[in-house]
Parts: C-alpha cells; structure tokens; sequence
C-alpha cells in the first residue's frame, strides 16, 4: 500500500471513529488492549496496554484511527503488564471464531468472498443453535468479524474460569469430536428386564433422537412401498429388516418417541447410526479451536473498522443474523454517498454492497465506500481527484 | 465455635477452619507439647503417602477425640509442606479427598434416624460448601413416591467442565455427555466423584505453604523435624534407583533383607508399617504388578500389600522408591547380610546385580 492510501484511509478511518460511538466491553478496565496503526507497514501490533495507558477509548481512536483494534478476552488484574505471569489472569470470555478459511468444503482460492462468508453464516446459525439450546448460556454477543466470519463471546459467569481444558472439552462437543457413537443407545435396567434406549434426555443423543422422530413422522406418513424403500437406502437395511422396523413404528409409535429402539430390532440400530451420524454432519459447527481454548487471546473489538476490508466489526443481534448480509450491512455508512477517485491496480469481479460487477483497470471514479473496501483489499489506490 | 464432630469427619470444610480457628488452642503449642493431634497428624500423613487413606489405624486399641482429630488436619499440612516433594502433596489431597468420599458415600446413604446423625454429612450440606447448591439438582423420580434418593442430578455445565477430568475415560468426556439446557446428566455416584474432586482441589489448595521464615514458623519446623524426617526416609530415598526392568523376577536374586520380610509375610505375621512398605516398594519397583504381589506374600498378607502396591505403583518416578540400606539398617530391617551386600548401598541394586551376574553366566554356559 502506498503512502497516499494509507494517509487517506488513517484519515478517514478516524473520521469514521469520530462518528461512531464503540461501546465498551464490560470490565474494559480489567483487559489488555492492542491495535495495529497505519504507519510502518502496518502489521506491527502494539499489544499490553491498559484502558488506563489509552486513556477514554473514544477519545483514543477518534485520533489515533488505528488500521485493526483488539481487546483481550481475558480479564487481569493489571492489564497494562508487559509479561502474561505479571498480568496476573483472572478469567476470560469464552470465544468461538468461524473462519470461513477453515470451513470444510471451503477452498479460498476458488470461492467467491460472498460465498464463503455465507457458509459462516451457516456455521454460525449451528453454533448459535447448540449453545443455546445445549448450553443455555446467556449472556452472547454474536459478532461479525470485519473479514472472513464471525465471533461469538459468551460472559456467563459459570464458564468466565473454566481453563483451556475445560474449553476444549466445550469445543469437542461443538465439533462431536470423539463423540461414541455406539454409547448413543444405552441398556437400561427396567425391573427384571433390560431394554435399549437412545440417550434422549440431552446431548448428541438428544439431537438424534429429534432426528429419528421427524424420520420417523416422515416415514408414517408414506405409502407402505414408499416407506420401506427409504428404509432400504440405508447401508445394511434390506427387505426383512425394513418390514420389522417399519412394522415396529406403526404398532408402537410411542415407544421410539421414548427412545426405546427395542422393538424394531437390529435394524433399528442401523437406523439410528446412520441418523446420528447424519444429526452430527448437519449440526455440529467447523469453529476454530485455538481461538476457544488460547484464553489470553486478542480479539477484534465490535464496532471498530477491520483494516483489511473497511467493514464494521458488526454486533449482530440474534433476530438479524438471518438477514445479515455482511457485504452491504456491514458497510460503514460514513462512508457513502460521496464519489472519490482510486486507480484500480487488480481489476476484476467484486461483490460489494449487494451488488456484483466487473471492475476496469486503471483511474476511476467510485463511491467512497467501494473505494476504501477497494483500497483496504488491496486492489485499488487513493490517486488525487 | 464449638468443635463438632461434623468437622472432625470433614475438617476441609470452612467451618470446620472456623472452629480450628475460635478455639483456645494455638496450633505452636500443641507441636511444642507433641499433643495427642501432632502424632495423629503425623499419623495422617504417613498414611496418606503410604496407603493412600487418612482414615486412622483400625488396629490402635483407641480412637481419636474429636477434637485430637479435628486439630490433627492443620497440623498435617504443616507437616506436608514441610516433607517438601511435590508428590507428597499430591498424594496427600488425594488420600484426604478418596477418605472423604468413602465417608461421603457411607453419610449420604445413612437413613434419618441413624444414631451418628450430628456426625454425618447430607449432599446439601457437601454442595452448599462448594458452592454448588445452586448449580445441582436432583432429576425427579419417574416413581413420584418413591422415597429412594434420585438416580440421576443435572449438574450445571460450567461445574461439571470444572470438576471433571477427561483423563476419568471417555464417558466423562462433554461430547459422550447428556447436556441440556445448560446443565449435565450424571448419576448419583458420579456426582459423588465430582464433590471428592472439589475436596481434592480443596485441599490441595495453598499446598505446600512456606512453614519456615519467621520465629515462629521456625519453630514449629524444628519441633516437627523427627517426624518429617522420618516421613522423608520412608518416601524415598531421591534419585537413588528408578525401577529396574528385567524379564522375569527371579526371587533367588532378592537381598536377604527381602528375603526375610517374605519369608515373615509368608508366615502370616502381620508386619509392622515400615516392613511392609518396603516390602511393597522393592516388589512394585523390581516390576511386580499389584496383583501379583498380592500372589507372592501369602494370604495374611495379599490384602493389604496389593492395596499398598496399588498405591505406590501409580505413583510415578522415583518418589516412593523403596528404602536404601542405610535407611532398612535403621529400621532394622537389614538381615542376613551377605558379600555382595558389602558391594551396593540399595536393595534393588543387590537385586540388580544379583539378576545380571546370572545372566551373565548363564551366557557364558551357552557360549561354551
Ligand atoms: S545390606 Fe542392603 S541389601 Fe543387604 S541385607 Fe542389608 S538392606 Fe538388604
């Protein structure tokens, strides 16, 4: 990035901070702070500072208009220590981060940048899904990250000391890895008599057993041919084993919605492998570990501007995900509706502000907002008007 | 705060310190007197490191006072700071924490009208000390008259992640869990292990502390220096030997000192604290499993040295190695001494050199 862009987007970016209120995080007084300013090629971060060393934060970033800003998860007793022992951890949020990089299925070079952020989406609408239901947590901000996913901090007091271990047991669950799938069906003692069971009171047991009851619903409601054929298109499912399953659903419906798998016989287990297994593919979400379990990690602070794209680290509320479309919601309007010339130095397809068109090489006029996600990419400069 | 038998079963719990604390009896002077509590702590620290309970010697003729028992506790983490190996302390909030839950258990299952009621511990009482009354309930019973205790809580998810360890195996594992709406399934014994881990964690807490460093510190240290000596010897003797690895254990190669502590085991004597910790040690360390030192030392016998086998075979390194010859003379233990006792200063060397000596001339008769 030349001189002239990175002065012209230092200077608007403080512009935009002037504008904006960025709400703190709570005990923003207890976290390590740190930003990465425009100068110097811009990848230096300037890290172990306190809220008390910047001063009001407002004031701090209308004049300094750093290119990223970070606040640490962590809460520590003395924040502004140059060394982790001497911060003296206390506790931490807990983060989880989709980065669409990561995404299974996902390779950068060839998916378009709406694409990949809509695969986050999804991810982000499964993780929301678990540690809500799941998890019960309370206290969620769901965020997006400025560049390639989303965030999401919980500050429930319950898990705020949980240490990394602790964490990765959550992200495990998160992922189903290591998840048993055999100890999904339990034998059960009842009086004299034993019975197996799908584990429907909570966890990946209770996910599948969902899943088995709407299979299940489906299934009654097909013709008899119908029915057995889909039973059929599972692995080890043939014409005997789906007549005993399918005969077993519709004399005793509700003995499965019980979880009792007893009755259809072994190609009831069949059945339920092949749905948690489906239950697990479906629901679990691709979040990035180390980010989870590193508890004195920097994370983007929501409402600032993301240095390598000029969009809003956005808060999202949790009835506006659905319709979040980072690509235009995200777009600080500060910077709209004011034309400015860039020379465009990597042209091509761009996907900006619900729009997709082909960019010309060389000097042109843009809306100011194209212009800095442009120029923040790094596929345009500022040039003179 | 008067002493209560409660505390004494559970002296980690804060009102047990209370009473420790309100009461007129200063913790220097019963070590300068060596009271009653100074060899009960002692006494529960030996224990612990070496058999892993703290529970006190069912055979002494007579048991401890409330009181003795109760002042016995913060003498014994004086006496663990002051052994000063990481393992001792290790191993001591985890006798303390497996003695606790056995008194747990046996307290939750006592009926109401059992005559140590005062004694006795409810599971409201253990989750309302770790702060866990809020965050633990019982799963209502299908059986609505059922008066039986709930099979089953729902132990909140930030606790249970705390509490829990995954190296427990993986039905403890999160993902292999029942959780829903913020909060685990687990069953009643399993949130009995969950309360002797925060027992455990407890206890372990501030440990070891620094005992000396001011007069009165000092003091106490000098006062209690022949008993944690004496617990230091029995440890280990540090660095001497690590296990020695042969492929079979062969028992003509043992000392004679060994040899002897069989042969009395064999004969059905119950041996006294130290011979059967050094029995157990030097068969744990020449590589016997537990169980099959249970099978070598005779019937009277296989009980309790497996149970002290167990013991020391999960203790990794060299900690609990077994005692060197300097330290089985001072017992009297060292008996029978032969020639190639005059060339070691450690039974497992004996054994050691005994076994490649033969090895080496078992070679040689197949060289020839
Ligand atoms: S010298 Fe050592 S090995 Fe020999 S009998 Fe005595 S204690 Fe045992």
């Amino acid at each position: 990035m030349d001189g002239r862009t990175r002065e012209y987007l230092e200077g608007r970016f403080g512009d935009y901070y002037r504008s904006t209120d960025v709400p703190l995080p709570p005990a923003p007084g207890e976290r390590e702070w740190g930003v990465i300013p425009w100068s110097a090629g811009g990848t230096r971060m300037h890290r172990h500072q306190s809220l008390l060393d910047l001063g009001d934060l407002s004031d701090y970033l209308a004049r300094s208009a750093p290119r990223h800003v970070y606040f640490s998860s962590a809460r520590f007793a003395d924040p502004g220590a140059a060394s982790m022992d001497d911060k003296d951890w206390r506790e931490a949020d807990l983060v989880f981060d989709i980065d669409a990089d990561h995404l299974p299925g996902i390779d950068p070079e060839t998916t378009g940048y709406a694409d990949m952020l809509d695969a986050g989406k999804e991810a982000l609408l499964d993780l929301l899904d678990l540690l809500e239901d799941d998890f019960d947590f309370e206290e969620m901000q769901a965020v997006f990250s400025g560049g390639r996913g989303y965030h999401v901090h919980v500050r429930d007091e319950s898990v705020r000391g949980l240490d990394s271990e602790a964490r990765r047991e959550i992200v495990d669950y998160i992922r189903a890895i290591d998840l048993d799938f055999d100890a999904l069906i339990e034998t059960r003692q009842h009086g004299t008599t034993t019975q197996r069971v799908l584990r429907t009171e909570g966890g990946w047991g209770r996910r599948t057993h969902r899943r088995l009851l709407e299979f299940v619903d489906a299934l009654l409601e097909m013709e008899e041919d119908a029915a057995l054929s889909r039973l059929k298109e599972l692995d080890g499912i043939g014409d005997g084993r789906a007549k005993t399953i399918l005969g077993a659903f519709r004399n005793n419906p509700d003995a499965v919605r019980e979880g009792n798998v007893e009755a259809g016989g072994p190609g009831v287990r069949t059945l339920v492998e092949a749905l948690a297994h489906e239950t697990v593919e479906d629901e679990t979400s691709p979040i990035d570990e180390p980010v989870t379990t590193d508890t004195k990690r920097l994370i983007r602070l929501p409402k600032s501007l993301h240095g390598g794209s000029g969009l809003v680290v956005e808060p999202l509320d949790r009835d506006e995900i659905d319709d979040f479309d980072p690509l235009s919601d995200a777009v600080p309007d500060r910077f709209r509706g004011r034309d400015i010339a860039v020379k465009v130095t990597d042209p091509g397809e761009v996907e900006f502000d619900g729009d997709s068109f082909t960019l010309d090489s060389g000097v042109q006029s843009v809306d100011e907002s194209l212009g800095v996600f442009l120029m923040t990419r790094g596929r345009a400069e500022k040039v003179t008007e | 705060m008067r002493m209560r038998p409660l505390h004494a079963r559970y002296p980690f719990f804060a009102a047990a310190r209370e009473a420790v604390e309100s009461a007129d009896v200063a913790i220097a002077t019963l070590v300068a007197e060596d009271a009653p509590a100074v060899e009960r702590g002692v006494e529960r620290v030996e224990r612990a490191l070496m058999e892993g309970t703290v529970e006190p010697d069912p055979d002494e003729a007579y048991g401890w006072d409330t009181q003795t028992e109760l002042l016995s506790y913060p003498i014994s983490r004086i006496i663990v700071s002051l052994v000063e190996t990481p393992a001792a302390v290790d191993k001591y909030a985890r006798a303390e924490a497996d003695t606790a839950y056995e008194r747990m258990l046996a307290d939750f299952d006592a009926g109401d009208d059992d005559v140590h009621g005062e004694a006795r511990a409810n599971l409201d009482d253990f989750l309302r000390e770790f702060d866990l009354d809020g965050a633990v309930r019982a799963e209502s019973n299908r059986n609505r008259n059922s008066r039986r205790a709930p099979d089953h809580y729902w132990v909140d998810v930030g606790p249970y992640l705390t509490y829990s360890d995954t190296d427990w195996g993986a039905d403890w594992r999160l993902v292999n869990r029942s959780l829903a709406d913020g909060a685990v399934r687990v069953t009643r014994e399993e949130l009995s292990e969950l309360l002797r881990e925060a027992v455990r964690r407890r206890v372990a807490e501030g440990l070891p502390f620094a005992v000396r460093g001011s007069d009165a510190g000092d003091r106490l240290a000098d006062a209690l220096k022949p008993h944690v000596e004496r617990l230091r010897n029995l440890l280990s003797d540090r660095g001497a030997v690590n296990v020695v690895y042969v492929d079979s254990v062969d028992p003509d190669h043992f000392p004679p000192c060994v040899e002897a502590l069989l042969a009395r085991a064999q004969d059905g004597e119950t041996l006294p604290n130290e011979a059967a910790f050094a029995l157990a040690a030097f068969l744990v360390g020449v590589g016997l499993e537990p169980e099959a030192v249970g099978g070598v030392v005779g019937d009277a016998n296989a009980e309790e040295l497996q149970k002290r086998a167990t013991v020391l075979a999960d203790s990794s390194g060299s900690q609990y190695a077994p005692p060197t010859c300097e330290t089985m003379q001072a017992y009297d233990l060292c008996v029978n001494r032969d020639d190639r006792c005059d060339t070691i200063k450690h039974p497992m060397k004996y054994f050691e050199t005994a076994t490649n000596d033969a090895d080496a001339t078992a070679a040689d008769e197949v060289a020839d």
